[in-house]
């Protein structure tokens, strides 16, 4: 039996729904969150591996030292190993973190990211790519499986960032800041899940898997357009592991969010789909 | 409180040692099939469409980085270099009516195309080159494929340090897409030992490992698995992918 999860409001009269339970994801929405989330994992941890054959990011087309944006190199001082990253031409010492690092095999070598971090641990191209490619599909068939379910059932109703939620974005902040005590008046999302939900859903995944296609020359040579708008090759390179890194942002405060907002209960609701209304209602990850 | 920090972290540590074997596990063992398949869904979706972009002069890397090994330690290779590879003759054989053997100067005198285009390689960089050769096309309509000859394979003077010759194979589809070139020049000179002297395959729809460096023989198949470690080229015979497009 399903509750009407869809015509929860959490504003006002929250006091009387405190622990009803509501079936809150279905089964889709479940399946295909968790699958994007084991997809993300193996994006990242393999897109590292395959960053770690080149490891820096020109804004440009072709590789240009000039235009370089991040780069990371190991070098010696002294007799010792130094690991550094450089961002925007600031050199900062990394040594056993970046640059110089765990090598996979029990030792330490000249390489960007650690081997706990990377698919395959050990430098290994060949197999990080084969990772990178199948996961991509995983990602981009969750994402689509998602959405075009979603749609179906008419939830992206309640998640498509209308124009009044923005006047709504202000009073939902300070409500999480503690400086105002009742939320806006909102749906099944409040205002800034909305955002983000949005930006996630319908802005990076896109270009996650778009800057990625870019970096394809086959790709290239079929939609040369593509490559152009992003600045070329290199660029569109550095936008893909930009876009990584306001992702594993994005994962962080999901995460924050999840344990802060009464975990056992998101947990419960992301796995079986039921959830028990309480007092961080509305303000959940 | 400490304890428990104490525990969490120990966890995560071990968790992290753990990782590593199951990792490896999983790329080498039964999933890999899987690992492995999405290769031809790749080469369905993407394939080899459309014309890499070609630039103007001013874009070329005028040190054009080595891609792979550098020159090869092969005796035959040596002795060809020393004589300015005047006594060199490109083979094309295999499933072909009429086999070739031809000289530089009857490669240059069958066609002529110069590209400006990108080299991306595998790594992620990418470097900007001046090719002139000829089409792979014109050489092999010279050749004349057989009716069942569904690829070619260049067979190459390199051989790495455990004695495997560098060989690479397309289809007859990527092979007759007119930037496949067989270079003879790169930034208006004769290609340098490192670079693939005197003549190297360059397709720049697929990443630069297709880019065969130093080919001395071109043979037609109706199917490379009997050719080295089966999978269609030296790398690919390491775990790379045989369609580069991606």
């Amino acid at each position: 039996m399903t509750s009407e999860a869809s015509a929860e409001t959490f504003s006002g009269g929250r006091a009387e729904v405190t622990g009803k339970r509501v079936y809150r994801h279905d089964v889709v929405a479940r399946t295909t969150h968790w699958l994007w989330t084991l997809a993300m994992l193996v994006l990242l941890m393999s897109g590292l591996q395959i960053f770690n054959a080149a490891p820096y990011l020109d804004a440009s087309d072709k590789s240009n030292p000039a235009r370089r944006v991040l780069s990371f190199d190991a070098h010696k001082a002294d007799g010792r190993p130094v690991g550094t990253t450089t961002l925007f031409g600031h050199s900062f010492t990394t040594t056993h973190l970046f640059g110089y690092t765990d090598d996979g095999m029990g030792q330490e070598d000249a390489r960007a990211f650690p081997a706990w971090a990377t698919l395959p641990g050990e430098q290994d191209l060949a197999d990080g790519r084969r990772w990178h490619l199948l996961f991509a599909w995983a990602l981009f068939v969750a994402w689509a499986a998602y959405l075009i379910s979603a749609g179906i059932r008419g939830k992206l109703r309640d998640l498509v960032m209308r124009p009044a939620d923005f006047a709504k974005l202000l009073p939902m902040q300070l409500y999480y800041l503690r400086l105002r005590k009742e939320p806006p008046q909102h749906g099944t999302y409040n205002p800034l899940q909305k955002l983000t939900y949005n930006v996630v859903l319908f802005v990076m995944f896109p270009l996650i898997i778009i800057t990625g296609l870019a970096l394809s020359p086959g790709v290239d040579s079929a939609l040369p357009w593509l490559t152009a708008v992003l600045g070329g090759r290199q660029f569109a390179r550095t936008w893909h592991f930009t876009l990584m890194a306001l992702l594993l942002g994005y994962f962080a405060t999901h995460i924050m969010l999840v344990v802060t907002t009464g975990m056992w209960n998101n947990m419960r609701s992301m796995i079986t789909g039921w959830f028990v209304l309480g007092e961080h209602d509305g303000v959940g990850p | 409180m400490k304890r428990r920090l104490f525990v969490a972290s120990s966890l995560s540590a071990l968790g992290l040692t753990a990782c590593g074997p199951v990792k490896d596990s999983l790329t080498n063992g039964p999933f890999r099939k899987v690992l492995l398949s999405t290769e031809k869904l790749n080469h369905g979706v993407i394939g080899t469409h459309g014309l890499a972009r070609e630039y103007r002069d001013a874009d070329v890397d005028r040190n054009f980085r080595v891609n792979g090994l550098d020159t090869p330690s092969d005796a035959t290779y040596a002795s060809l270099a020393k004589g300015g590879f005047r006594e060199y003759r490109l083979i094309v054989d295999g499933l072909a009516e009429r086999p070739q053997k031809l000289s530089l100067a009857e490669l240059r005198a069958a066609g002529d195309r110069t590209q400006i285009t990108r080299h991306d390689c595998v790594e992620g960089w990418s470097a900007i080159g001046k090719w002139r050769g000829i089409p792979l096309a014109t050489v092999l309509a010279m050749a004349q494929p057989k009716a069942n000859a569904r690829y070619c394979v260049f067979h190459c003077f390199d051989i790495d340090q455990s004695g495997q010759h560098y060989y690479e194979s397309l289809d007859l589809h990527e092979a007759a897409h007119p930037q496949t070139v067989l270079a003879l020049d790169l930034n208006d000179k004769p290609l340098d030992d490192d670079h693939g002297a005197p003549v190297r395959l360059k397709i720049p729809t697929q990443l630069g490992y297709k880019s065969a460096k130093w080919v001395q023989r071109i043979e037609l198949v109706a199917n490379f698995a009997p050719i080295g470690g089966g999978s269609g080229g030296y790398w690919e015979d390491q775990g790379y992918e045989w369609y580069a497009g991606i």
